[in-house]
């Protein structure tokens, strides 16, 4: 069961409706076989532009995450039990990956193409190749044998 | 000012060279027998040395992101929307964010997940992140581009 993380933009209700609302987008997790791991509120804030959902518009919006394990065919339940609830103006599910680990490469990056890897490794591989080149259909001869 | 013209002649460059030719430096090095053999050591180590790492190499550049370990999350909207254009509203390319090739393709990716989440305006940058401060300058490229 992959690690997922679900992002909701709620529309803005008072505290027992919020948490009722929560509950109930909790439930569906719990119900599809999921495990809730970790609840993040990010309070009240502004939509980055007008959003529609369930026939009104909406400015502001209560962001909330939730971080659980499901299987991965869940997700598409999900998404679709949360598409049907009022309170939800959007709903986001992110499956979590532990982050790359590297080393900047912008030095690199940075020289002349001739120096750097990448591009030697492409004229290398260039070299390698051969071309096709034009074959006379001549069995027999070296030369062509008709007139030109 | 008939003080000052008759004072400068006598405190003149020259008169300083008078002085050092009169006081004797020693330029004989008393080198001691007992001594000998431990200054010619010290001669071997006068060597240049040979394993040396170049002095004059400059420092490893490194792009902000990696430099100071920043996290691109999806959440963080100011943060991603420093790398927005705010005429189009659309990523600037590496050659100008002066990111490496990883971070760079991080942060394209957590830009669309934060658009589909709804934390990012698609076509536009919120008038509130406008005066954030610049991480690069989009008139003074890396490197040329098409446009």
């Amino acid at each position: 069961m992959p690690l997922y993380e679900l992002s909701l933009i709620l529309r803005v209700v008072s505290k027992p409706e919020l948490v009722a609302s929560l509950k109930r987008s909790a439930e569906t997790i719990v119900q599809q076989g999921g495990v809730l791991r970790q609840f993040i509120s990010m309070g009240t804030n502004p939509l980055p532009y007008k959003m529609r959902a369930h026939t009104h518009w909406h400015r502001e919006g209560i962001h909330f995450t939730m971080k659980f394990d499901a299987p991965s065919f869940a997700v598409e339940i999900l998404k679709d039990e949360f598409k049907r609830d009022i309170d939800l103006i959007r709903t986001h599910v992110v499956k979590l990956e532990e982050p790359i680990k590297h080393e900047c490469t912008l030095e690199e990056e940075l020289k002349p193409p001739a120096y750097r890897k990448d591009v030697q490794q492409l004229i290398e591989e260039g070299k390698k190749t051969i071309r096709n080149q034009f074959q006379q259909n001549t069995p027999g001869f070296d030369y062509y044998p008709f007139q030109k | 000012m008939a003080f000052s013209k008759k004072v400068v002649p006598f405190f003149h460059i020259s008169s300083l060279y008078r002085i050092s030719s009169i006081i004797p430096v020693p330029h004989v090095i008393v080198r001691h027998s007992t001594n000998f053999n431990a200054s010619l050591q010290q001669e071997d180590d006068d060597q240049p040395i040979q394993n040396l790492s170049n002095p004059y190499q400059k420092e490893k550049r490194c792009c902000v992101l990696c430099k100071y370990d920043v996290k691109v999350d999806y959440k963080n909207a100011r943060l991603l929307s420093q790398f927005l254009s705010p005429f189009t509203g659309k990523v600037y390319e590496k050659n100008i964010t002066g990111l490496c090739k990883t971070k760079q393709k991080i942060v394209e990716g957590e830009i669309i997940k934060a658009q589909n989440a709804g934390y990012l305006a698609i076509m536009l940058k919120k008038v509130e992140y406008l005066k954030d401060p610049k991480l690069y300058d989009p008139n003074r490229p890396v490197r040329p581009h098409r446009y």
